[in-house]
């Protein structure tokens, strides 16, 4: 998680980085600020929008892959033992009358 | 039953039936002979009603079925999802800016088009989320629908002397009609005659063991008396014939189905929230906008644009998003608990079992089991415990003793009970039996502790049988032995206890035949008596091997004309069966405990069961004394004992009757665990109002039809999804997929969980209200350029701001939910002045001012520095004048001067989602500190994401100059709020740390929502 936000701040810091010298260029080339190099700072937004925006689903998909993983990699899970339990008696019925609730 | 002042006085002949139908049944056939019901119906004993008087009775009464419950059309449930709750502030809004636009295009001549597209994205939103929330609402009630049997009933009735199959819908009052073992009877009969014949009657008394029926009639109170059979329930064994004497929506089935369907269901609690919160969102917005529309009219506005002021600020206070969102999170619960085996009918039911605070079960079917299991044994001078439990997880006992061995022939030889066929492959205690309730349970003990009972009747073949009846209470049987050398007869029986030991001279002791003493008898006595005591069916086991002299081998038993020993036989020991408690039962109700929820047990069945099951699963805990109780220890009588003292009581049903209305409220006020027994459905709608009228919050579980009215008229009515019946289900809000009663506990949790997180959705929702009306109300009095328009207003509150707030339902707790008291409707509101206060007082002024800064800084490194801004909007919005100068000297014209306005606009756009961030994670917590709640919820990072995603596509992409009037900003530009939004977090950090200081504090008790 820490990673994720780490990766944000940065990203932000990077971006603005980016962005700060070339507004820098334009007020050197250009002195009237009402000519600004959109075109670059309009670019640079959008590929803002779309890395969060890829982020952000990547963090969801995540969420469920590893939520995944982790029930399989832990051993007595609630609902992972539940199954067993149900595996168990459905499978040897015969052996051990360990029917659920009826 | 004095309850006629909470009926509504609109409906006088409603209200008239209502009550007569909660009065007990009028059946009277039941005190007559069978001639004068024959004589009633113009009916034959033998022969039956002629086809022509059927045909007639039919067209006079009707068909013999229960007419359904009115169904709402349709449209109607489309309609009340358009404009119910909520959504009502939102049309109201939509009206407003369709008046405002009028209004404005009737004065100007070029109107500005924002309250017209405001009007229509409201009227947008609330459309959609109505179809939303109908298609969620359609999905469970399809769900529902296949619960519906479609099965059409079959009767075998005697018309013109002979026999016929017709459908149970073509059955008329007179009908001779004739069920057998396994039918549904087709409609109240009046037993004329009967062979051995069983009904179940379970789902409409609660009784849990099979009642026979005989032609005698037994008891005034047409319920308990023996002769009359009621339509759908189950006739269990033996054979039956009578007369129907009511048919349809007459029938006491019938007529707990009206009661129920003409029930009235007020509000769920959430909706009154909702109410509530209408309110108060609705004082504010008038309460702004009446202030400046006086204060604009001091200002000197025209009386038209003041009002347009006046509509604008009303709506600028609806939150377009919330509805959505509230929805969305009601909706999200739904589905997690529908996962958990609760499926919710009504959305709104979802938080109602959170608030409840008074649970009313049913016992059969739902604390327990609904099946006889072998409870208990006594053997060997020592009283056995027998594991109870659904999946033979409880204790075993010593099975190793020579009387246990004995016992068990015993029990599994005389029982006629059998395993139906087929059914090797499922665990024997799901297998169908043939039989009593009482010889299936012996036979699935039998056959769990000691393996095939059909194994072992084949090596003691059977040589006669004397079957069980009321007047001996015994039942015999006598077997050849299993060893083939003995040539002896082995005699069993089992029956009442004390008939069983009057029949015994000898009791088996460690396999050791002992002749019975006054103190081995006495010791039998204590054990009867503390299994009766348990709310226990008890029954003794006797044997005796015939002696070879006198019964020698192919002696012809004669069983009618008894010419064999019956007496001086060897009692062997006792067995007690009960309708066990389910598993989970115990624990979920130990649950409800601590959340501070009562649980109230009602049920039709007897006292001393229905104490025994309370006992067993804690509705009245351990050390709890009723008054009865108290009494018998002190060795005193009753009534001198004072009820305070007790803290449980066990409540009769024919005593209910004669309590009043007082009565009735103080034993629900000062006993904390009480039982009803005995009560009839009408009883049980009388004890859920009661605990309405002292203010709780009541939910029903149960799965007969007898629990049905009360199931309708609880605020949540929570029925069995397997063994449930179908009117229990129709009549309530919650089924429990599993028939878990633990799922109940899952349901309060996520009912608490959701309503905490609403309160932080909706916090969250109005924080940006301020941001989002101070631009006008400054706009207004100062004169500045608007520095926010409608559109990017809509692009928070509808696009940015969602996803953060339905992320908030996905918070998990911040302390333990069922440790604490449920709410108290009265006092802790979803939303309320502190909600308000934090919200739109302290964080929303903070987000204003992110936003001002953020707006000012554009305008001044522009050129327009603050000072020139003020009362500059005149000027500023004159399409004609195209040389404003700022600050500088500069000129600017009208189209340049708008794009810096809209500029302006996506900067404050951008501010306040900058200082949202921050605003969603303090509303993360409302006590704690976020780095103790942590980061975990991933959907709110992930709105977080989203936000600023979508708040940087809308600056920066191509065309939304045009399509939305948004400019690309500048990326200094974004980080004007940041400030800002890092106070917003310091200071509710500081805030919940002084709350947590000092609980009970000025703080807490002005700012904790």
């Amino acid at each position: 998680m820490e990673t994720i936000l780490l990766f944000l701040s940065s990203l932000l810091v990077c971006v603005a980085a980016v962005a700060d010298p070339s507004a820098q260029d334009g007020k050197e080339t250009v002195e009237n600020p009402f000519i600004y190099d959109y075109e670059s700072l309009r670019i640079g937004g959008l590929v803002l929008a779309v890395v969060l925006f890829t982020l952000g689903i990547l963090l969801i998909l995540s969420r469920r892959c590893r939520c995944s993983i982790n029930q399989k990699l832990r051993p007595p899970g609630d609902e992972e033992a539940q199954d067993e339990n149900q595996i168990v008696s459905t499978a040897t019925p015969a052996v051990k009358e360990t029917p659920a609730e009826n | 039953m004095g309850d006629k002042d909470d009926r509504s006085p609109k409906k006088k002949k409603g209200a008239k039936d209502m009550d007569d139908l909660k009065k007990e049944v009028p059946i009277t056939e039941h005190k007559m002979s069978i001639e004068e019901v024959c004589r009633k119906f113009q009916t034959d004993i033998v022969q039956g009603l002629t086809n022509a008087k059927a045909a007639e009775y039919l067209i006079r009464d009707g068909p013999n079925a229960l007419t359904p419950p009115p169904t709402t059309p349709e449209w109607v449930k489309f309609c009340r999802q358009l404009f119910g709750g909520f959504s009502i502030l939102l049309w109201t809004g939509a009206i407003l800016c369709f008046l405002a636009y009028a209004i404005q295009a009737a004065t100007e001549d070029d109107p500005a088009g924002d309250n017209l597209y405001l009007g229509i994205v409201l009227t947008a939103v609330v459309v959609i989320t109505g179809c939303f929330s109908y298609f969620q609402e359609a999905k469970s009630s399809k769900i529902m629908e296949s619960f519906k049997n479609m099965v059409p009933q079959q009767a075998l009735v005697i018309r013109e002397g002979e026999k016929v199959q017709i459908n149970a819908e073509e059955v008329v009052g007179g009908d001779l009609v004739e069920v057998k073992g396994g039918d549904r009877i087709p409609a109240d009969i009046r037993v004329v005659s009967a062979h051995g014949c069983k009904v179940d009657n379970s789902s409409l008394t609660g009784e849990s063991e099979p009642q026979s029926r005989s032609p005698d009639c037994t008891h005034d109170n047409p319920l308990e008396t023996r002769n009359v059979a009621f339509f759908s329930t189950n006739c269990v064994e033996g054979t039956a014939r009578g007369i129907v004497i009511c048919t349809g929506d007459r029938t006491v089935m019938g007529r707990i189905a009206t009661l129920t369907s003409g029930l009235e269901t007020g509000k769920t609690p959430i909706a009154k929230e909702i109410e509530h919160f209408i309110h108060i969102i609705t004082g504010v917005a008038v309460f702004l906008g009446v202030t400046f529309f006086i204060l604009a009219i001091i200002l000197g506005y025209s009386w038209l644009e003041a009002v347009i002021f006046l509509i604008g600020i009303i709506v600028a206070n609806v939150p377009e998003g919330l509805l959505a969102t509230v929805t969305v999170c009601l909706t999200l619960t739904a589905k997690r608990m529908a996962k958990k085996n609760c499926l919710v009918k009504n959305l709104e039911a979802v938080e109602t079992l959170g608030s409840t605070s008074t649970i009313c079960s049913d016992k059969t079917g739902t604390l327990t089991q609904n099946r006889m299991t072998v409870a208990h044994m006594w053997f060997d001078n020592q009283i056995h415990e027998a594991d109870t439990t659904e999946d033979q997880s409880g204790a075993s006992f010593d099975k190793t003793s020579a009387t246990w061995q004995a016992l068990s022939r015993v029990a599994g030889l005389c029982n006629r009970a059998q395993f139906k066929a087929g059914q090797d492959a499922l665990p024997i205690l799901k297998r169908d039996v043939a039989g009593d309730a009482s010889e299936s349970a012996l036979l699935k003990c039998i056959e769990l502790s000691c393996g095939s009972v059909r194994a072992m009747r084949d090596r003691n073949k059977k040589v006669a049988e004397i079957p069980f009846n009321s007047t001996n209470k015994y039942q015999l049987s006598v077997h050849e032995t299993e060893d083939t050398n003995d040539n002896r007869y082995l005699l069993v029986m089992k029956g009442a206890p004390e008939r069983i030991l009057d029949r015994c001279s000898t009791i088996l002791v460690q396999g050791k035949e002992q002749p019975m003493d006054e103190e081995l008898k006495e010791s039998f006595q204590n054990a009867y008596m503390e299994l009766g005591g348990l709310g226990e069916r008890v029954l003794g086991f006797c044997h005796m091997m015939l002696p070879e002299d006198q019964y020698p081998k192919g002696f012809a038993f004669d069983t009618d004309d008894v010419n064999f020993q019956t007496d001086n036989l060897c009692f062997v020991g006792l067995m007690s069966m009960i309708d066990p408690p389910r598993a989970a039962v115990p624990d979920a109700v130990g649950k409800c405990r601590s959340a501070g929820i009562k649980v109230i047990m009602v049920t039709g069945d007897h006292p001393i069961t229905a104490k025994a099951i309370a006992k067993g699963v804690g509705i009245i805990s351990e050390g709890n004394e009723t008054v009865e109780d108290i009494a018998a220890r002190l060795n005193i009588p009753v009534s001198q004992v004072n009820p305070r003292d007790a803290k449980a009581c066990v409540i009769h049903g024919t005593d209910l009757k004669d309590l009043s209305q007082d009565q009735m409220d103080d034993i629900l006020r000062n006993h904390t665990e009480i039982v009803f027994a005995r009560t009839s459905p009408q009883q049980k709608l009388i004890i859920v109002e009661g605990c309405q009228r002292l203010g709780a919050i009541v939910a029903v579980t149960g799965d007969g039809v007898n629990d049905s009215p009360a199931l309708k008229k609880a605020d949540i009515g929570v029925a069995m999804g397997i063994s449930g019946s179908d009117v229990s289900k129709q009549a309530a809000d919650m089924i429990l997929l599993d028939d878990n009663f633990a799922s109940i506990v899952t349901g309060v949790e996520e009912g608490r969980l959701i309503f905490d997180n609403l309160k932080k959705s909706i916090a969250y929702t109005l924080t940006s209200n301020i941001p989002e009306i101070t631009p006008f109300l400054l706009f207004i009095i100062v004169n500045i350029p608007l520095p926010l328009g409608t559109i990017t207003i809509l692009c928070i509150d509808l696009g940015t701001d969602m996803v953060p707030a339905i992320s908030l339902a996905y918070e998990t707790a911040e302390s333990d939910i069922m440790k604490r008291q449920p709410r108290n409707p009265f006092r802790d509101k979803l939303v309320n002045e502190r909600l308000i206060s934090i919200a739109y007082g302290q964080i929303g002024m903070i987000q204003a001012l992110g936003g001002f800064f953020a707006y000012f800084v554009i305008l001044a490194e522009n050129g327009f520095l603050p000072s020139r801004l003020v009362g500059i909007r005149l000027n500023w919005d004159d399409r004609s004048v195209n040389d404003l100068e700022d600050s500088y000297g500069q000129q600017w014209t009208y189209e340049q001067r708008k794009i810096v306005e809209f500029t302006c606009h996506t900067a404050f756009f951008v501010s306040i989602v900058v200082v949202q961030w921050a605003d969603v994670i303090i509303c993360k917590t409302r006590r704690n500190s976020v780095f103790q709640q942590g980061m975990r919820n991933k959907i709110l990072i992930f709105g977080l994401f989203e936000e600023t995603a979508l708040a940087a596509f809308l600056s920066y992409c191509p065309g939304m100059d045009v399509a939305l009037r948004m400019y690309p900003l500048k990326p200094s530009w974004w980080f004007c709020a940041f400030p800002y939004s890092f106070l917003i977090f310091v200071y509710d950090e500081v805030r919940k740390l002084l709350l947590r200081r000092n609980p009970g504090g000025w703080v807490e008790r002005e700012t904790y929502y």
